[in-house]
């Protein structure tokens, strides 16, 4: 099962039979590509899933679960963020996920819809998936970073998340698709889909599509 | 029977070159010299490339400057513990890279050992360039340090005893007969040490993090690329390949330094097996 980094706390729940490795949607993809052997991609971004879908290298691709963006900060909030808009103030030190992987993508969104565009100027680092985001947070070196809400959720304490509005929420869906069919992977897509995923997934505090 | 064994060994010698050379041809399989160079007109190959000399030469002239009377310390003098601060040095051979960015973070980052003294002073070292040349000296450093006791170690006491005898410092004993007669080694760590700190990585990510044209190396580049085009993190790679090989070869075919250099190379790669992975 490759997963997108975003989802590691959440499918060991879910079903803790098969053999997870979590990183970046896009990575993951990638590795698709590239022939590694799989049974099953779980995106962070649909469009991934179906651009492999319509490469005929996975099955039909279902959409699942839906998750929010956040502001991370650290706990003791050096920088004393409060909104979304202090970001873009000097001296801030924001890390957020680099172009081309999802969470890279709907923080450049977010940040556009927010008209926060000069908050891009504050960058000190763009990171490979959501998890490293947070965790130059939580270590202290960063004053802020855009990451999923449930991200900041899973690491808990160390670091505080503040909310984004949901005016500037980019649509932000998981999507499940088959490399290798086979009985482990239509049984494992079934949980994901049906009421073990939905509530494993309720409970790490994602949303339904 | 005896012919049995030499074929054992020429075997083994192949499968080994067969196997360390086998990425690198399969590297160079999918990526056309036109695509490699093709990389030389993106923005983002090129401040990669640009950050990478850059910071790797700073890093270099450190490890020369400060490495060298150092190793030439360790290698002449002999006191309690000696034994103990060479082991030290070689530490961050065998340490995994990402142990060493933690650790870079404890000593150096904001809430690191230093972090205080550091803010006062009006320093804040994680994500810019200086963390950078930090990394790469803390990994690459060993490699030309311990080389260069190694070296200073081979030569001959009694050539420098008579040079003492004669009358001269011992600076001028240092500068005029140490340096020279270990110059052939010292090249080698020094080749070897800058090709490791062009192709460091794991320290890097951790301790300066990733932003083009700021701290993002060479390596880094190759990972950022992963994510999005896979055609053009290879080529980025094939440039790296193509720059650490140049630099080897440039230490191997400078006139009259091959047989040392076979020697010192061997004796270092034996004692270093296994920590350059990175």
């Amino acid at each position: 099962m490759l997963a997108a980094a975003s989802l590691t706390d959440v499918l060991p729940e879910v079903d803790p039979g098969p053999e997870y490795s979590f990183g970046g949607s896009s990575e993951l993809a990638t590795q698709i590509r590239e022939g590694a052997p799989a049974d099953v991609y779980v995106s962070a971004d649909p469009r991934l899933a179906r651009a492999l879908a319509r490469g005929g290298l996975t099955s039909a691709v279902a959409d699942f679960g839906a998750n929010r963006l956040a502001v991370v900060v650290p706990a003791d909030n050096p920088a004393s963020i409060r909104e979304p808009a202090d970001l873009a103030r000097p001296g801030v030190r924001l890390v957020i996920a680099q172009e081309g992987v999802p969470v890279g993508d709907y923080a450049r969104e977010a940040l556009r819809r927010l008209d926060l565009a000069t908050a891009l100027d504050r960058v000190v680092s763009e990171e490979r998936d959501a998890r490293a985001v947070v965790g130059k947070v939580a270590l202290g070196e960063a004053d802020a970073g855009i990451a999923y809400a449930t991200d900041v959720e899973a690491v808990g304490s160390g670091v505080r998340a503040i909310e984004v509005p949901s005016a500037a929420q980019p649509r932000i869906g998981y999507a499940v698709a088959i490399v290798r069919d086979g009985a482990a992977a239509r049984a494992f897509v079934a949980r994901l889909l049906g009421a073990p995923g939905r509530e494993v997934l309720r409970e790490e505090g994602f949303a339904a599509p | 029977m005896r012919r049995g064994f030499e074929l054992l060994l020429a075997v083994a010698a192949s499968v080994t070159i067969a196997f360390l050379v086998l990425p690198l041809v399969a590297l160079f399989l999918r990526v056309s010299p036109a695509e490699l160079l093709g990389q030389l007109g993106s923005a983002a190959a090129v401040e990669a490339l640009l950050v990478s000399l850059k910071t790797s030469a700073i890093a270099h002239v450190v490890i020369l400057l400060v490495g060298t009377p150092a190793a030439y310390f360790l290698a002449m003098r002999r006191f309690p513990g000696r034994d103990a601060a060479i082991a030290l040095i070689e530490l961050p051979l065998v340490l995994p890279p990402a142990v060493a960015g933690i650790g870079l973070l404890a000593a150096f980052g904001r809430r690191g050992l230093l972090g205080e003294e550091l803010t006062v002073l009006g320093i804040s070292l994680p994500f810019t360039q200086a963390a950078v040349i930090l990394a790469i000296i803390f990994v690459a450093s060993p490699f030309y340090v311990r080389q260069a006791i190694a070296s200073f170690e081979a030569l001959d006491p009694e050539v420098l005893e008579a040079a003492r005898t004669l009358g001269a410092s011992s600076r001028r004993v240092f500068a005029r007969v140490a340096l020279p007669m270990a110059w052939a080694g010292l090249s080698v760590g020094s080749a070897l040490a800058w090709a490791r700190g062009l192709g460091e990585f794991g320290a890097t990510i951790m301790f300066a993090g990733s932003l083009q044209g700021v701290t993002q190396t060479l390596p880094l580049a190759i990972y950022a690329e992963l994510d999005r085009d896979f055609t053009t993190a290879l080529a980025l790679g094939g440039f790296l390949v193509v720059i650490s090989v140049a630099l080897l070869l440039l230490v191997r075919l400078l006139p009259g330094w091959t047989s040392s250099t076979s020697i010192s190379l061997f004796r270092f790669a034996r004692s270093s097996s296994g920590s350059t992975s990175a």
